[in-house]
This record gives structure tokens, sequence and C-alpha cells, in this order.
């Protein structure tokens, strides 16, 4: 793989407002053309990164580069950044081509120029015709469509997004979601995506950063950080989620909820206690005798394409089931899941540590699986 | 509840106009005074034709409501976003409550001081003290007007058009004025209607040489007053009313239009 | 290169600030400041406390304060008890708009004509007792009594009391009023429950619109009621632009204005009080 320059990259960034630390020493790097998400609840410092790139704040402490240069100091409008509010901000004097128009305009470019750049940007967010409406007429979607074609009709690099879709209600922010993609990708230049919805970021994304308490908490591509996350905020706020306190007896044995469990974890110190984690979409239902768990049902809500099933074990642990069949409340009934449905987490792994564990022994699993496969071949042709 | 609505608004409204339409009433009248109709006539209305100083009186008085009213305007909006603009809470605070000092004192301690002002520095009182004094006493309202409109406007609105690369002068020339615009007309009106309506604070600020027509009522009317003055204040009537009524329609116009797309977005 | 937008902005900002502030100085705390300077001197411009000393020891001038504020009250409570209900059946109107126009209508035609139109309406001969005298009662003395007064000063205030009492009304969410009827209130219970309480920053307005103004209606005074000094206002006019004795005048103003600021100051901590 070809190493690219990073477009964007934060060294050691921290800014507090008073006593409050809304950054604590951020890294992160974001490479050209590609669509990152910031997701972490409000207050996580997600929105407080987009205002540091787009310079509507300045960092207290490290350095921001743009396109290695050090820009810490440049003003706002020098930067080749442009942002999507969240409420759109459209001017609400102005029709929507004049809003389109608005950057073009201000760059001088010839009123030809702007027509052409206009007619293009609208056809993007797919509003051709809409050039002669009033900002008022517009439904919400359309709204937030202008707001972006707005912002790309000033040719940025990099795209700052902050919470676009919120507003919208869940149909059109599906679509929306989809258009967002496909303009990115139509496009090339780098997405910068702030949201607090773990599934618009899960759905949308080539690279997530999970945000809280004014820290990055886990970056990878969604699936990692869905089937790997690092601690309990990650896990929890990622999806629905069962969290259970174990002790991981010695590479792949973890023991919970009194019993020991064959698992696909490895690189931690014999009996250290960890969190179990397991998915309710992982956890099958069967009779008692069969379940390597016994529960209760307690309630169950009909969601569509699943039942979604809550459940106490013994200890009264809690236990969400996704079932495509309906279950008695009530009833007793066993749990069964596959060794790989459990992911242990350490208690205050960085990230750097756990991306090592999981490499050394991710490689020795490759290894043994590669002897296993020669193992088998030499059986089969002693065989054959 | 409904019962006594219609009666006692009708009630309400015949004594709001009762004294105008008497005035309108007698500007008809063949004789001198308001006692007893001594039949119709528009005499009065030529007696006003002919009173040349009369009517430079009121056109003096437009002249200085409409100057006083701009010049108030301006200053009262850029106090407005040099108000909007300081974070500090007391410095805010101070400045709201010395900007609302005018606002809240009674005309003739504003018409008294502003006097003693004027006399201290040798003003010689006339057409310039008097049109001073009514942009000094409707700056105040001009703000009052104004300030919420800013701080009702979305401040990402500035941030968007500083993100797509405006200047300060182009974003408060095409984002923030346009957004404020209502305010800033209202002010605008309210300082028309404050210098109209003036009377305590130029009468102490008016020099002999010039007169509002509040004065000059004012002074004839102790001397007791001709009927041309009620030929005068039907005709302001009249214009008021003319323009209300266009106002009014205008208005609804302008909703009319809306209307339809309206209804296109409800579909 | 050009400044950055922070920066420009920021000198914006500072030039604003100096050309607001110029008026706040000349045309707000300079001429207070000689209004109470002028208090403190004597003929000769010496540094005096006399006519401080004058006013709170005279009897004449010490009832004139209480009469002052007890006819601003007045009116203040007359306009309310009327303008309250015409504000209230305002809103519930189909084009309330321009009923209302109709009631600022009369705030542009000038205050003195006016005035001196209830002259010619409450004159000997005028329409209220020539109304009198057609239905066999005897002519009464209107013009100059206080009663005129007090009759001419609430009308002229009226629209001004009415205003501010409509827009608080008309920006109460009407799904309110719905809601009270639909726990069960009646109409008069959701009119003192829920209406009267969410309009008051309108009364408040209102209040404040009419009673200051009120003390100043010192031609009103002359011409209505009687050419006698019976207000602080008409005491002030009487001191500068009649005997000339500044110094007199401009203690009565400092006293007026002292006494607002307490009162305001008076009711804004009721205000936090009542919130806390």
């Amino acid at each position: 793989m070809v190493e690219k320059m990073p477009i964007l990259e934060f060294s050691k960034v921290a800014l507090s407002f008073g006593d409050t630390e809304v950054l604590k020493e951020i890294d992160l790097v974001l490479e050209s053309g590609k669509f990152y998400t910031l997701l972490g609840p409000s207050g996580s410092g997600k929105s407080t990164i987009l205002k540091l790139i787009s310079g509507q704040l300045q960092a207290d402490a490290g350095k921001i580069f743009f396109e290695g240069q050090v820009i810490n100091d440049v003003p706002a409008e020098k930067r080749r950044v442009n942002t999507v509010f969240q409420n759109y901000s459209l001017f609400p004097n102005m029709n929507v081509f004049d809003n389109v128009a608005f950057g073009p305009r201000l760059k001088k470019m010839s009123e030809k120029d702007i027509q052409d750049k206009v007619k293009e940007m609208l056809g993007l967010v797919k509003l051709s015709g809409f050039e002669r409406r009033e900002i008022s007429e517009l439904s919400g979607g359309q709204q937030q469509r202008v707001a972006i074609a707005r912002a790309l009709a000033n040719d940025p690099e990099v795209l700052l997004l902050d919470e676009p879709l919120s507003a919208l209600d869940y149909k059109l922010r599906k679509e929306l979601q989809q258009e967002l993609r496909n303009i990115q990708k139509r496009l090339g230049i780098t997405f910068v995506f702030v949201t607090h919805d773990q599934e618009e970021a899960l759905a949308m994304s080539d690279w997530i950063f999970v945000m809280h308490d004014g820290l990055i908490q886990q970056n990878g591509t969604p699936e990692d950080i869905y089937d790997e996350p690092i601690n309990h905020f990650v896990a929890d706020f990622i999806g629905e989620t069962n969290i259970v306190p174990g002790i991981m007896k010695h590479d792949y044995l973890v023991h919970f909820v009194g019993k020991d469990f064959e698992n696909v974890d490895a690189g931690m110190r014999p009996n250290e206690r960890v969190e179990v984690v397991l998915r309710p979409e992982d956890l099958d239902l069967t009779d008692p005798a069969n379940g390597k768990l016994v529960v209760t049902i307690q309630d169950q809500l009909f969601r569509g394409d699943y039942y979604e099933i809550t459940a106490v074990d013994d200890d009264m642990n809690t236990w969400q089931v996704q079932a495509t069949n309906p279950a008695t409340v009530g009833a007793r009934v066993g749990l069964t899941f596959d060794p790989e449905d459990i992911h242990i987490m350490r208690y205050n792994e960085s990230e750097a540590a756990f991306d090592a564990r999981l490499e050394s022994y991710e490689d020795e699993e490759a290894e043994a699986a590669l002897q296993a496969a020669k193992d088998d071949q030499s059986q089969s042709g002693g065989q054959g | 509840m409904k019962k006594i609505r219609t009666p006692y608004l009708i009630v309400m409204f015949l004594i709001l106009y009762l004294p105008i339409l008497y005035l309108v009433f007698y500007s008809f009248n063949a004789g001198t005074t308001m006692k007893g109709f001594a039949g119709f006539s528009f005499k009065h209305y030529g007696e006003l034709w002919q009173d040349t100083r009369l009517i430079d009186i009121v056109f003096e008085t437009g002249i200085v409501a409409l100057l006083s009213s701009l010049l108030a305007t301006i200053i009262g909006t850029l106090g407005a976003l040099a108000i909007f603009r300081v974070h500090r809470g007391a410095v805010k605070g101070a400045l709201l409550s010395l900007n609302n000092v005018l606002l809240v004192s009674p005309d003739v301690i504003i018409g008294a001081a502003f006097l003693i002002l004027f006399t201290t520095f040798k003003f010689s009182l006339g057409f310039v003290t008097v049109l001073l004094a009514h942009v000094a006493f409707s700056i105040p309202i001009v703000v009052l007007m104004v300030l919420p409109r800013l701080q009702e406007m979305n401040p990402d609105l500035v941030l968007a058009a500083q993100d797509l690369g405006a200047r300060p002068t182009q974003v408060l020339g095409q984002v923030t004025i346009p957004a404020i615009t209502p305010g800033i007309v209202a002010g605008f009106f309210m300082a028309l209607t404050y210098s109209l309506d003036d009377f305590a604070v130029t009468f102490f600020v008016t020099g002999n040489g010039f007169s509002t027509l509040a004065v000059e009522i004012y002074s004839r009317a102790r001397q007791g007053v001709s009927l041309e003055i009620n030929a005068l204040s039907a005709l302001i009537f009249l214009f008021s009313l003319v323009i209300a009524v266009a106002y009014y329609f205008i208005n609804r116009l302008n909703q009319r239009q809306k209307a339809p797309e309206l209804r296109e977005k409800v579909k | 290169m050009a400044l950055s937008f922070k920066k420009q902005k920021q000198g914006f900002t500072s030039a604003y600030m100096g050309i607001y502030g110029l008026w706040l100085l000349a045309f707000v705390v300079l001429p207070l400041l000689l209004l109470l300077v002028e208090s403190l001197q004597d003929q000769n411009h010496h540094f005096t406390l006399a006519n401080y000393q004058a006013f709170f020891t005279s009897g004449s001038y010490l009832a004139m304060t209480f009469n002052s504020i007890w006819y601003a009250f007045l009116i203040t409570v007359i306009t309310l008890v009327f303008a309250y209900p015409t504000a209230y059946f305002l809103t519930t109107l189909k084009n309330k708009q321009f009923w209302l126009l109709l009631v600022i209508l009369p705030t542009w035609i000038n205050l003195l004509l006016k005035t001196y139109a209830f002259i010619g309406l409450l004159g000997q001969g005028g329409l209220v007792n020539s109304t009198l005298t057609a239905v066999g009662l005897h002519p009464m003395q209107l013009l100059f009594t206080d009663w005129s007064f007090l009759l001419v000063a609430a009308y002229v205030e009226l629209p001004f009391m009415i205003l501010p009492i409509f827009n608080a009304l008309s920006d109460i969410d009407p799904l309110l009023t719905a809601a009270s009827r639909d726990l069960g209130a009646n109409s008069w219970q959701t009119l003192k429950k829920v209406i009267w309480p969410l309009s008051m920053p309108g009364v408040k307005a209102g209040i404040q619109a009419v009673f200051i103004p009120s003390l100043s209606l010192f031609m009103i005074t002359r011409l209505i009621g009687g050419n006698r000094v019976i207000t602080l206002g008409t005491a002030i006019e009487e001191h500068f632009l009649v005997t000339q004795n500044w110094a007199f005048g401009s203690t009565i103003g400092v006293i007026l204005i002292v006494a607002m600021v307490i009162t305001m100051l008076l009711t804004q901590d009721k205000q936090k009080g009542g919130r806390s």
C-alpha cells in the first residue's frame, strides 16, 4: 500500500473552556478521499474537533496539520474546508440559487461560471429546477440538500458535516445517508461527519472515531468497532449489548455467570478480571437442557423484523436477546452462543495495547490455522 | 364573554375616534368656533392654504422627523450591534441600563437636561438643537427594536457566511443586515412616531425662530384657535388613514402571494 | 495581507461602540450630570444644598410630589382597566392586525391636536354640555377641573397601554387556552389563571409606557387643567421656561429621577424574589 500524505492531522491537540477540558491531547490522522465519522454522545468533544478543523476555535495546545502544513494560526476563511451546519443555516433573505452562489460570487467568478457551478451542485443534490425557490418554501430535507450544495460549491478539500441529519425524520435520514455517501464517492473529497447516532455512523463511514469525555476511545472500520469494542463505553454506545463481569482463566477460556466458556481471545494475564460482551443478535433461544445459560423471560417487544426479548439469569444479570420467533413471558429457556461470539474487554486497556494484543494472538492463530491446514493436507494426502 | 365583546369594542373605538372625528366635523363649519355648527363650508381649508407659516411648520416638522429617525436608526443599529457583541454580562447590562435611561425618563426632565446641555455649550436654540434632541431620544428605542432581532438570529448564519469566504463587511451587508431588517424598519417607524408625537422636549430646546407643529398649536391654543387647525387635523388624519390602509393591504397582498406556495408545500 | 476576519470584525465593533458610546456620553451621561450640577448651585453658581432643603421643607412641593404620583397612578389604573379588555377582545377578532392598526392610528395625530379637540368637546357649548342640555340636565363646568385632566390624559395614553398588552396576549400559545379548557376551567378561570399571568410582561410594559409620560403632561394641565401648577412636570416647566429658576427646576428633576430609580430597583427585586 502506498503511504499517502494525510490531508489532516492532529498532534496532541487540547482545548479547555475555563475549567472544562473539552479535548485532552487528541491525535488523529485523516487520509484524503475518505468518509470519516466522529461518533459520540453530546459533550464528548466531537463538534469541537470540527470547529478546530474549520478554524472557528483555536487549540490551546498541540498542532493541526493540513496537507503537512501547520494551520493553527491560519484564519478560518483561508482554510480549504467548508461546513454543513446542523440547523442548515441557509440565508433566509436569499433564494436557493443565491444561497448556493454565495461562495462563488465572493470569489468573483464570472456569472456564467456561477450559473454552471450552481447548476452542477443542485444536480448533485437532486434539486435541479429549484433555483428560484425561496428557502421558506423548502422542506427540511430539501433545505439540508441546499446546505450541502452551498458548502460544496466552494470546492472544499474537506467537507465538515455537523450532525446534518439529526433534525430529519427516520425515512428521510436514511435516504440522505445513502446520498451523502454517494456524493462523497463521486467527488472523492474527504468528509468528516459528526453524529451521535451509532447506526448512522456504522452505515456511512469508512472509518469511525468514537469519542467520549474529550478523548478518542477507539477508531477503526465500522466492523472493527462493532465486533471488537475496546471498552465498556464503546461496547455500550455501539449497538445493543450484554456486558457481564468475568475472569479470563487462561488463553481461550473465560469464566462468567458461574461457568467456564471456551472463547477466542488471548493475551491476558492468567485469572485477569475482564468484561464479557455478548451481542443480542448472537444469542439464540433453546430449551433449558441444551442452553449454555438458563434464563427466565421477563419481557418481549415486537420490533418488526425481530423480537426484542429481555431475560434474567439466576444471578440476576439481564440479557437482551434478538429472536426471530416470539417467546413466552415467564418461561425458563436456555441461551446458546458460539465461542467466537464472546468478546473480552480488559479494564483500562489503551487502544495501542489493544491493537498490539489483538495482532499478536491473531498472528498466533493464523500460524496455528496454517499449521492445521498443512496437517489436514498431509493427512488427506496420506489417505489419498 | 362573546356577548359583551362587540359592544365593548364599539364603545372603545368610538371613544378613541370621537375627539378626532369631532375635529374633522368642525373643520367644515361655516362658523368660527367648535360650538354649534353654522353650516357646511370649506372656508377653513382656504384659510389653511393661505397660512404659509403653518404650512412651513408642517413641512419642517416632517423634515425633523424624517431626518432624526434616519440618523437615530443608523446610530441605534450600530449601537445594537456593539451591545450584541459585548460578551461580558456586566458590561452588557450597564450599557443596556444607560440605553434605557432616556426611555424611562419623563419628557420634561429630558427637555430640561438637554436645554442645560445646549446652553452650556452655547448652541443657539433652533432647528439644530431640536434635530439633535430628536435623534438623541429616538436612539434607545431603535436599539431596543434591533437588539432582539440580533439575538434571535441564528449565529451559525454568520459562521456559514464566513465559512464560505465572506469578509466582515460582506457578512454585515449580505447576512446580518437582511436578517435584522424588520427590527431596523420597526425602529425607524418608532423613531418617526416619537418625533412626530413629541411636544415636551421640543418645547424646551426650540428657540424663537423654529417651531414644530405641536409647539405651534400649543402657543396658538392658549390664545384661542381658529378652525384652520381643524382643517389641518382633518388632512393629517386623512393622510395617516391612507398610509395605514395602504400598509395593511400591501401586507395582505404579500401574504396572499405566499399562500399558494404554502399549499404546494403541503402536497 | 488583509486583516483576518476576526481582527477586522473587532475593528468594526470598536468603531460602532465608539459612535454609540459618544451618544451615550453626550446625550445621556452628560445632560444628567449637568442637571445634577445645576441643582447644586445658587444664583451665583456657588455650591449649595439650599434647593434640596427648600424642596423638602416646603409643604406645597411635597404635596405636589404626592399629587403627581397620585395622578400618574390614577391615569395608569384607568387606562389599564379599559385597555386590558380591549386588548383581549382584539386578539380574539379575525382580522386582528387591522383592528390593531386602528388603535395605533390615533397616536399618529399629535397629542396637542387631540388635547385641542377636548377643549371643544368639554367647553361651554361643546358636545358634552349640549348633550346634557338636550336631555334636560344643567350644563356643567367640565374644562379646567382635575377630572378633565384625568380624562384627557387617560385618553391620550390609552393606545400605549393597549399595544404592549395586545402583543403579550398574541404571544400566548392558543393551545394553552385549549389545554386549560380541556382540563375543565371555564373561560373566566382560564382568563384568571392562564391568560392574565402570561400577559403580565405586557401589562408591566404598558404600566411603564403610561406611568412615566403621565408625569410630564404639563401641556394638558395648562390647556385642560386650567393653567394650575399641580404636578411636578408642570413645576419643572414653570421653573425653566417661566420663572427662569433653572436650579430649582433641576432639583425637582433630580428628585424625580431618584424616586423613579428607587421604584424600579424595588420592583426588580420583587420580580427576582417572586421567581426564586
